[in-house]
């Protein structure tokens, strides 16, 4: 096989696996919401849709739903900017898989002899390519509340718009502390940094060091993604459906698997940065290497295989956490929103900077 | 002037007054059943049974005289226990078929038992004398023998008002019924007043049976529009449906009745209405809103007066409007349209049938009225036809859907002479169906107004209920119309009309709505 | 007239360790992971009501879609008497009255109509028959329906429901 054609289809592949991966966790994501929702309710939740009798637990549903919304009328109201009304959720959602691209799945195997990354694209300013990508979203949402020629979108689009960038910040500051620790914003060091050991004891992931930096991170990113207990930009009671009220057929499935894609992507990025990515506790290139000198020796690829279902399984945690906590915590109101992010987490983020600095700057002496 | 107290309330009435019109006087109400204002005295029911001091026994109140000094008290014990008995006897053999009884909810039996009985059935049910139910009395009266109350009232109006005498009591005892003799049913044209009088549900109107609750109506006073009599009436209606007509007392008019033709006059309310304005353009009906067919009638009329002259013009007035709306017509054709053509016509003479007591040849019920409103009749009419027959009309409105004796097809024959023909009607007809523009107009519970009867009388009626469909009052037709022709009338409603109408005719000077009252008034001759 | 001032219960101030939430919020996810855990492992003791297939038991005096009684030799026993448009305060009762050819029923509905869309199902046309002959013991509720018109029972529909 020639070189440059490899690469080629190396690429395309990665892009094709990473994509239908996200893609397809949407869709488990929308069956764990509904099915999650009701069990943690004391309901069934969805049990209806069957193929040929077979219900899936309730698994077609979704796909129900996005065959429906293909199928549905497709109309654009008559005060809307015409253009910018339909390029609004293309703007929410397309900003959310580019930031995909950065994330690295696995550490680097060789095909053929030759070293392949398991990652679309190593970039060297890495995670600012992340923060600068999905700080688009913003422009989708608002755009598509002032586009829709209504009261009630441009009021829950400017709700988003507020509520994203003041979370915005807290966001960025809170991540300055991994990369003090970490000494990099290239994801694929951090990952690789998280494989050794704090103390010879507990691996030395993100969420050990920077424990306040996770949870402030967190936090931010359940406001970013606008879900509950920070879901203002909609309110059946006060603003109706929010930024997309006027929104109906394949252009609110958009924005639907925008935000879902949107959890989705945070969730694999919470857990790259705090929780070591693909590497497996105590898992080396050869095997199990415990504290106490005891070892496993495993093959190759049992190896590689435990490492890219490490990061699946974290993810699908976070993902799952997304549900847990919207059917957990009720929703804020608007000035607690804004009142936590200016007042709490912007001041506490401020000062894990400076707490990590310190101690950095101690433990070099 | 006898003096007399009933329980305790003085009370002075003229001589020979029963207790019962006495007690009537001073508000206290005593039940009766065979006891009608306008008919003889009975006291067969024994209902109006009071205590007067010194008379060993109670009395019947309807048959009693007061006296001087008398002391009537129709609350003791004695007076409750004896006319509760008397309901008792009364309903013993009473199927209590409410359920299916047209009676029921205007029924003397029901009210009297709610009032003064509420008494349990001390009879079996199966010891109940059944007797023949739904018989067809003749002239649309049902017949219910097990209902009746055996009170006499038919019996008596049939003797002392229509002389015919067909009802009679049969057999003895627990039988005894109202009934007919065989082969001579009910053949008069008072009949439904049986209905009216029978204080239960025994004698029924054939015309109203089942067709609405009585509960459910409401009722407007009103001026039956079947002849120049003028019977006083309530008319009865429900959602927009008129369902009967019962005579209202006026001893001056009708007394308490009303004739049978009169009592079906109340169909041309529900029937062949026209509903909703159109225009005929080449013989085909088009619909069309009020807003746009005024201001087009109102530019041919003023067309061909102003392209022909006023003489080309003609107007035809109907007696069967009121005497607000015949004033606003003749102002419209002579002042508006400055015509001398205007003429009223009546209704067919065939239909002239009378007798001697309430039916009249003429009718319609305000021929009197357009007349004293200087509105010529007969010989004028014919002079208008005349011109139309010889094509010298060129813009003709007609009100109503009569045209003098003209048959249906001279009718159609002689309006196809006239190019442009507006008719302001009620019910569908042969004008309707060879004008060129219809404007529809309320029917008369929908409107308000006042009839001067054949003896000179004005009476007023109401409007019970706003005009069906897209029809319009014919006095807002007509003032929408002049305004349009350049009459500036600020009218609004009859009174308002009246108001003008009682300036400026001397037959109608100073009287108002509130001297007119319920009962109506002579006018000035 | 004095006024009296009474002393209304304030939610007491919240603990450092409630006030950082993050305790709480640990504790609230337990909660609901519990149950999660439990209705996953306990299907059974969810107590949704598959509706279509399984149905609730209906207490015996619900009232539910009104039917019409027959007499022993199958017509209605309803002599269109009124006296349940005159009670039903929701206008949804229309009947029309006819003479029956039997002489001894006189008078039948000749339509006898519910508008089910209007009905409140307050059970007083039930009430006020005098001859038992509408009740509201079907058990069932207003069913879906894709026009207004099949919402609107006749006389035929309501004779043929079983109690």
């Amino acid at each position: 096989m020639t070189g440059p054609l490899f690469d080629l289809a190396v690429v395309l592949i990665r892009i094709g696996v990473v994509f239908s991966f996200c893609m397809g966790l949407v869709m488990v994501f929308v069956w764990a919401e509904r099915k999650g929702a009701a069990y943690i309710q004391d309901r069934r939740g969805p049990n209806r849709a069957s193929i040929l009798g077979w219900t899936a637990w309730g698994m077609f549903h979704p796909l129900a739903d996005a065959i429906k919304f293909l199928f549905k009328e497709d109309f654009v109201p008559d005060n809307a900017h015409r253009a910018y009304y339909v390029i609004a959720p293309m703007f929410v959602i397309a900003p959310v898989i580019l930031s995909v691209a950065v994330i690295p799945f696995g550490p680097d195997v060789s095909i053929f002899g030759r070293r392949v990354m398991l990652q679309i694209a190593d970039l060297n300013m890495g995670f600012l390519y992340v923060l600068a990508v999905s700080g688009m979203t913003v422009y989708g949402i608002v755009l598509g509340g002032w586009a829709s020629g209504s009261k009630y979108p441009l009021l829950g689009g400017l709700r988003s718009a507020a509520q994203m960038l003041s979370y915005e910040v807290s966001m960025g500051l809170s991540l300055v502390g991994i990369f003090m620790v970490f000494e990099s914003v290239r994801l694929s060091h951090i990952v690789l940094e998280q494989g050794e050991l704090l103390f010879g004891v507990i691996p030395k992931w993100g969420v050990f060091v920077q424990p306040i930096g996770f949870i402030l991170f967190l936090t931010a990113q359940y406001a970013e993604a606008n879900r509950t207990p920070f879901d203002l930009p909609e309110g059946d009671s006060e603003l109706v459906g929010g930024y997309h009220t006027e929104y109906g057929s394949f252009k609110f499935s958009m924005f639907m698997m925008g935000e879902y894609l949107h959890m989705v992507v945070s969730s694999v990025i919470v857990a790259t940065l705090f929780f070591g990515g693909w590497q497996f506790p105590y898992l080396h290139d050869t095997g199990f290497l415990f504290p106490g000198g005891f070892s496993v020796s495993l093959p190759e690829i049992v190896v590689l295989l435990m490492r890219c279902g490490s990061i699946f399984v974290k993810s699908l945690f976070f993902t799952w956490m997304y549900v847990w906590v919207r059917w957990t915590i009720p929703r804020f109101r608007y000035d607690q929103v804004m009142r936590l992010g200016w007042k709490v987490l912007l001041p506490l983020s401020l000062a894990n900077v400076f707490v990590t600095g310190l101690v950095l700057l101690l433990l070099e002496r | 002037m006898p003096n007399l107290t009933i329980n305790g309330v003085a009370v002075s009435v003229p001589e020979g007054t029963t207790i019962l019109s006495a007690a009537k006087q001073v508000g206290i109400h005593i039940p009766h059943y065979c006891y009608h204002t306008h008919l003889s005295v009975a006291g067969n029911c024994r209902m109006c049974q009071v205590e007067v001091e010194k008379f060993p026994k109670l009395q019947t109140a309807c048959s009693t005289v007061a006296t001087e000094g008398m002391v009537v008290r129709t609350d003791t014990e004695a007076v409750r226990k004896a006319v509760r008995g008397a309901l008792e006897f009364l309903l013993i053999h009473h199927p209590i078929d409410c359920p299916i009884c047209d009676q029921a909810g205007e029924c003397g039996l029901q009210d009297y038992y709610m009032t003064v009985g509420l008494h349990k059935s001390r009879y079996p049910l199966g010891d109940k004398i059944h007797k023949k139910k739904v018989q067809d009395a003749g002239s649309g009266i049902v017949l219910d023998a097990e209902r009746c109350i055996l009170c006499s009232r038919c019996v008596r109006f049939l003797e002392e008002v229509t002389g015919t005498r067909e009802l009679q009591f049969f057999r003895r005892g627990d039988h005894s019924e109202i009934s007919f003799f065989p082969g001579r049913p009910i053949d008069n044209h008072y009949a439904g007043n049986l209905a009216d009088i029978c204080p239960v549900g025994a004698l029924t109107s054939r015309d109203f049976r089942f067709r609405c609750r009585v509960w459910f109506l409401k009722s407007a006073e009103s001026i039956c529009t079947g002849c120049a009599r003028g019977c006083n009436i309530e008319a009865h209606f429900h959602e927009g449906v008129l369902y009967r007509y019962k005579p209202r007392v006026n001893d001056a008019v009708n007394r308490a009745w009303m004739c049978d033709f009169g009592r079906m006059e109340y169909r041309k309310a529900n029937e062949a209405r026209l509903l909703a304005p159109f225009v005929r353009e080449n013989g085909v009906e088009k619909e069309m809103p009020w807003g746009a067919l005024m201001p087009q009638v109102a530019q041919r009329l003023s067309d061909a007066v102003r392209t022909h002259g006023a003489d080309t013009v003609a107007v035809i007035a109907s007696p069967q409007l009121s005497n607000e709306e015949l004033f606003l017509v003749r102002h419209f054709a002579s002042d508006l349209l400055g015509t001398m053509n205007l003429a009223f016509t009546r209704r067919a003479p065939e239909d002239g049938f009378s007798d001697d007591f309430l039916i009249h040849p003429d009718k319609n019920p305000n021929s009197a009225g357009a007349r004293l409103l200087g509105i010529p009749g007969e010989e004028a009419f014919h002079a208008v036809a005349g011109r139309i027959s010889r094509g010298e009309i060129r813009a003709l409105v007609i009100f109503g859907n009569v045209l003098g004796a003209f048959s249906e097809k001279g009718t159609l024959e002689l309006l196809s002479k006239a190019p442009f023909i507006v008719q302001v009607g009620t019910n569908e007809g042969v004008v309707s169906r060879a004008a060129h523009a219809v404007l529809p107009s309320a029917s008369f519970v929908e409107r308000g107004g006042t009839f001067v009867n054949c003896d000179g009388r004005l009476q007023r009626f109401r409007a019970g209920f706003a005009p069906r469909g897209k029809a319009r009052n014919t006095i807002e037709i007509l003032v929408d119309l002049g305004n349009r022709l350049g009459a500036g009338w600020s009218f609004s409603g009859e009174e308002s009309v009246f108001r003008a109408l009682s300036r400026s005719e001397a037959p109608f000077r100073g009287m108002t709505y509130g001297s007119i009252g319920s009962l109506g008034r002579e006018v000035k001759r | 007239m004095t006024v009296g001032i009474k002393k209304a219960a304030r939610p007491r101030k919240m603990s450092f360790p409630e006030g950082v939430y993050l305790v709480e919020i640990a504790k609230a996810l337990w909660l609901t992971m519990s149950h999660l855990l439990r209705n996953i492992v306990r299907q059974e003791g969810i107590r949704t009501i598959e509706y279509p297939e399984v149905r609730r038991e209906m207490p015996p005096r619900f009232r539910g879609l009104h039917r019409l009684m027959k007499r022993e030799d199958g017509t209605p026993r309803c002599t269109a008497c009124f006296c349940c448009p005159t009670a039903c305060p929701a206008k949804c009762i229309t009947i029309v009255a006819g003479e029956s050819p039997d002489p001894r029923v006189e008078k039948f509905p000749v339509r006898f109509d519910i508008d089910m869309l209007r009905c409140v199902f307050c059970g007083l046309c039930v009430e006020a028959c005098p001859l038992d002959a509408i009740r509201m013991d079907t058990g069932w509720f207003t069913p879906p329906d894709d026009s207004r018109e099949k919402l609107v029972f006749t006389i035929e529909m309501l004779l043929e429901k079983r109690g």
